[in-house]
């Protein structure tokens, strides 16, 4: 079977993960790059009703049975980590349906700094914390933050307002993260959004053309 | 880029991979977990990975096509060493209880049990978990390539 690429988005309560989507996919989409949503949470479907609404109904940026939400019912990294079983099987229809998919997009409820995704469920792991946890936040470590392939730092306008130092979340996080990448973005203007993806675009699509464009050339 | 879609070998398994030059590609156990990587060698080749579902990498592995071949080497990683000073199952068996009731991988390096940490600090945590059986067991922190026992192989956090 085709297997899509996933990437995995995780973070806490509020850190930026649905914002994050919400930016990403108009620029991977303007691209040509077909993506589809699953947004994991513990009750509520409201981050997927509002992404559908913004990405699909009111954008028709990707069809609207292509934002998926999925209430878990039990600690958000069970869903994405000791039993992605839920995630995989809509995975599963999608890869046999949606073959002209480029992307998935699996976003976590909102859970805590040790958050990982199994890697049968997500190939890239992306984690998301934001400013106003304030600037100790890179240096605490967690799995999250040490092993996830691309960490986000996000809200970085509020960092003044929160007394945060952006100096020393970037000297902390080269430190605990070695060689891996960091990037500081600001949703509400798209500041560093590009950066992230394009590594996504590198790391995970290894720059190919999206397939809609790959099949017009063939 | 070079794209990469399938493991020849394992210079473990293979004696006759063992004796040949290899660019080498240096990875974390993490990253070998996954299917799809995109990494330089020590030579700065730039390297896709993408395996079908299911298969990942492992320390030792060839992996390349006709035009070049690469040598997997698994980085060492932080983790606890315990060694027994006594041979007792009821000591073994609640040694892994502990360690597995915080969702720790385990392997073995001879006689030691070990299991992966992020920081020295873990030591003192694992100190106090094993209070009751302290006096039994040796521990101490070191460098090593972790190699999870496949049957222990399970999430962390």
């Amino acid at each position: 079977m085709n297997h899509i690429p996933r990437i995995g988005i995780g973070g806490p309560v509020g850190s930026g993960k649905s914002m994050l989507i919400e930016r990403l996919v108009p620029m991977l989409a303007k691209i040509g790059y077909s993506i589809s949503i699953i947004s994991n949470d513990v009750i509520s479907k409201e981050d997927a009703n509002r992404m559908r609404t913004n990405l699909a109904t009111k954008r028709g940026l990707l069809p609207e049975n292509m934002v998926i939400g999925l209430a878990t019912g039990g600690c958000p990294h069970t869903a994405v980590r000791e039993d992605p079983s839920m995630n995989l099987s809509i995975i599963e229809e999608m890869e046999e349906n949606h073959p002209e998919l480029d992307l998935i997009i699996i976003e976590s409820g909102g859970d805590n700094i040790t958050t990982t995704f199994s890697p049968i469920l997500a190939d890239y792991f992306m984690y998301i914390i934001d400013v106003a946890g304030g600037d100790k936040y890179p240096r605490k470590g967690g799995l999250g933050i040490v092993n996830c392939d691309l960490l986000v730092i996000n809200k970085i306008d509020l960092a003044e307002l929160v007394g945060a130092n952006l100096e020393i979340m970037k000297k902390d996080a080269e430190k605990i993260r070695k060689e891996k990448p960091f990037e500081f973005i600001n949703c509400k203007t798209d500041q560093g959004v590009k950066e992230v993806m394009e590594h996504i675009i590198h790391d995970v699509l290894f720059d190919l053309s999206p397939k809609s464009i790959q099949a017009q050339k063939v | 880029m070079i794209n990469i879609n399938s493991i020849i070998g394992n210079i473990f398994e293979d004696e006759k991979l063992q004796k040949k030059d290899f660019e080498k590609i240096r990875m974390s156990r993490t990253e070998l977990e996954k299917r799809i990587l995109r990494k330089q060698t020590d030579i700065g080749t730039d390297i896709g990975i993408n395996l079908d579902t299911g298969n990942h990498l492992h320390n030792g592995d060839i992996i390349g096509n006709e035009e070049i071949k690469i040598l997997v080497e698994q980085t060492p990683e932080k983790v606890i060493l315990i060694k027994l000073k006594k041979n007792s199952q009821n000591l073994a068996i609640l040694l892994g209880h502990i360690i597995g009731n915080r969702h720790r991988p385990i392997g073995f390096d001879g006689e030691k049990i070990l299991f992966p940490i992020q920081a020295d600090s873990e030591l003192e945590v694992f100190e106090r978990l094993f209070k009751e059986i302290i006096g039994d067991i040796e521990l101490k922190i070191g460098e090593k390539i972790f190699l999870p026992h496949t049957s222990a192989d399970v999430h962390e956090h």
